[in-house]
């Protein structure tokens, strides 16, 4: 099972970013095997999504990587290592990675983040949901490094 | 001479959009903010749309508590429908609720509370190696353990609301998931072996011998009477927490409040077949004297928060949220508003819960010491144990092709409010509809009352109040004041959840006031 999650908050400017890929996504025909999720608020809470997934794509804003409607591809480790040590309220994705080792039940899935700055246009979160779909169907972005796709400056 | 500095309070770690500040003078606590720095705007932007918008926007205020915001959304229309869910649909919606708090009081007590247990500041206590072997972050024995079982226990919302994240399975009048027996067998499985960890690892004991500890002095001796009692997670927060004074910090105003919550069927073994009754009742207390719960004396203060200034306090039907900034210097400090009881400033949560059910060893504890950190955690600690049988039977109760909905027919009109109890204490929707449309839509959380700012008569909130006297043993690390304000386990806000680079982990500014 590969898996698409869209994390963030709809309701939200800053966070909305994630959900706006999954209303894109939804409306497409998806490829046999690849499972969309709308991830919500779940952070820790979506951690028996990666536990049966050999590859598991999330999309969620970010804030701090580049100008906005920059949409990147971030590794695993890169996301983990932003984790506050403690668990709270905030705790997100950084956490749920940075935990996923210690914790996980079945083989340890493959895991991106395709991150995306500030509040994007229609064209960023499109951009987004395509990078989402080449990784999760295998098209090689998943073994690349951390990687500004289509850095746009700001107005 | 003495010396006095202002502690900015390093709760950036604790939740992102609370920040503390104390005055200190010779290492003692001598008044203390609490500030709500971000405007959400929720309730705004209610007004104007359809009557039952509120049941998918409210839930999006927290990604803890959203089916506790979910039935609050729905038991104010049920109000102005004047509809009564079915027994099992009563059943359903109780259980998953307290999936939520069960989840959360036990991460919320190991992989934060107690994560300041295992802190430099506590190296040279004998119990500091167990208390890092236990707690550390991503590495201690109970921290994996927890977040491996409390994974399990959200399954059964999933399984009753249809889907997890996002079930929007209530609505006015029921649920819209119709568990089948399977369903119903997979949650108490599931429920089953979450109580056999929680027995085993948590409290060293069986629910109900837990539960037959009765006062302060039984406490003592519970925690002596077997060596799985004195090493479980339970006998270890007791001794540690009272070893570095827990129990003697972080009082407050000594004032209760819970709305009272899972409403019981009408023929239920959870509970007496009043009408209106619910499991856990509702009431206010001052000191250990219960007072009847009268929801007409609800009230939220501006005078201190960034809103548009008005006269007292105004009740939720009155109530108004306009923000506004400027004010007079200093005088306001925080996006959260100031709710008080009959005119008083209120706690709510696990503590106030027990207090105002009776619960004979909380009444004895607090007679005792009075209200503390300890207390207060000791009592979100063990909330699973008054939950986890009502959960069984309340599952092992719900049939088969059982009715979960009534029609509510068309809501046009009307006022209406749904009051509970969620994770961390009290919460209430109130909502006005007119036309079909949401005219009015005040909510009040939990941590609004905890984290209250002062009100009108400049007294202080609850939170606030509990800080001040704590001694401070080194305010270059004030940890002390960090375990009072996590005892009331606050929750400004867990709805944004941005990946940020450069995040940091807050720092302490030292400095005159």
């Amino acid at each position: 099972m590969r898996r698409i999650i869209c994390i963030g908050n709809r309701y939200a400017a800053q966070d909305a970013a994630g959900p706006a890929v999954y209303d894109h996504l939804r409306r497409l025909q998806l490829p046999a095997g690849l499972e969309l999720i709308d991830g919500g608020l779940a952070g820790l809470d979506l951690l028996r999504y990666l536990e049966d997934a050999e590859l598991v794509v999330f999309v969620d804003s970010v804030s701090g990587f580049g100008a906005p409607n920059t949409v990147l591809i971030l590794a695993e480790e890169e996301v983990a290592v932003l984790a506050s040590s403690r668990y709270d309220h905030s705790a997100g994705l950084a956490y749920l990675l940075r935990i996923l080792p210690e914790v996980c039940e079945g083989v340890l899935p493959q895991v991106r983040l395709i991150g995306i700055e500030g509040d994007p246009d229609q064209a960023a979160i499109g951009e987004a949901a395509t990078l989402a779909l080449k990784i999760a169907g295998g098209s090689g972005y998943a073994n690349r490094p951390s990687e500004a796709v289509r850095p746009v400056a700001a107005d | 001479m003495s010396q006095k500095i202002t502690l900015n309070v390093p709760l950036n770690r604790v939740e992102g959009d609370l920040e503390v500040r104390a005055e200190v003078e010779d290492g003692v606590v001598t008044n203390a903010w609490c500030s709500g720095t971000m405007y959400r705007g929720i309730e705004n932007a209610l007004i104007g749309r359809g009557a039952l918008d509120g049941l998918v926007i409210t839930p999006r205020i927290c990604g803890i508590c959203s089916t506790g915001h979910l039935i609050a959304a729905a038991r104010a229309l049920e109000m102005i429908a004047q509809v009564e869910p079915p027994p099992d649909a009563l059943r359903a919606r109780n259980v998953a609720l307290m999936v939520e708090h069960v989840q959360s009081d036990v991460r919320q007590s190991f992989l934060t509370f107690s994560a300041d247990f295992a802190v430099p500041a506590y190296r040279n206590r004998p119990m500091f190696e167990e208390a890092v072997r236990r707690y550390e972050p991503f590495k201690g024995d109970t921290a994996i353990e927890v977040i491996r079982e409390t994974k399990h226990l959200i399954e059964i919302i999933a399984i009753l609301g249809g889907q997890w994240p996002h079930s929007s399975f209530v609505v006015p009048g029921g649920i819209v998931s119709i568990p089948t027996v399977a369903d119903l067998l997979q949650c108490q499985l599931l429920l089953r072996q979450f109580r056999h960890w929680y027995e085993r690892r948590v409290l060293g004991c069986a629910i109900e011998r837990w539960l037959d500890v009765r006062n302060a002095g039984e406490l003592d001796a519970w925690l002596e009477e077997r060596e799985a009692h004195y090493t479980s997670d339970l006998g270890f927060f007791i001794r540690f927490a009272q070893a570095i004074g827990l129990d003697k910090v972080g009082r407050g105003h000594g004032a209760f409040l819970s709305y009272g919550s899972f409403d019981l069927p009408a023929e239920t073994r959870a509970g007496a077949p009043t009408a209106g009754a619910r499991l856990i009742p509702a009431g206010f207390a001052r000191g250990l004297q219960v007072h009847a719960f009268d929801q007409s004396k609800v009230a939220e203060h501006v005078a201190h928060s960034w809103y548009v200034d008005y006269d007292g306090g105004r009740h939720p039907f009155d109530g108004e949220t306009q923000p506004w900034g400027p004010g007079v210097p200093q005088q306001k400090y925080s996006w959260g508003k100031a709710p008080r009881y009959d005119g008083l400033a209120a706690e709510t949560g696990p503590l106030a819960e027990m207090i105002i059910a009776g619960n004979p060893l909380y009444i004895g504890l607090i007679s005792r010491g009075g209200p503390s950190a300890f207390v207060r955690q000791l009592a979100r600690l063990t909330r699973p144990c008054t939950l986890i049988p009502a959960m069984e039977t309340w599952l092992g109760e719900a049939s088969k092709g059982g009715k979960y909905y009534a029609s509510p027919g068309e809501i046009i009109d009307g006022e209406g409010f749904g009051l509970m109890e969620v994770t961390r204490g009290a919460l209430g929707h109130w909502v006005r509809v007119q036309d079909g449309t949401i005219r009015h839509y005040q909510i009040i959380t939990p941590t609004a009352w905890n984290a209250s700012p002062r009100d009108r008569n400049g007294v202080r909130g609850p939170m606030e109040e509990a800080l001040v006297g704590a001694c401070i043993s080194d305010v270059s690390n004030p940890v002390e004041l960090g375990h009072i304000v996590r005892s009331f386990d606050p929750c400004l806000v867990c709805t944004v959840h941005t990946v940020r680079r450069g995040q940091t982990l807050g720092n302490v500014a030292v400095g005159a006031p």
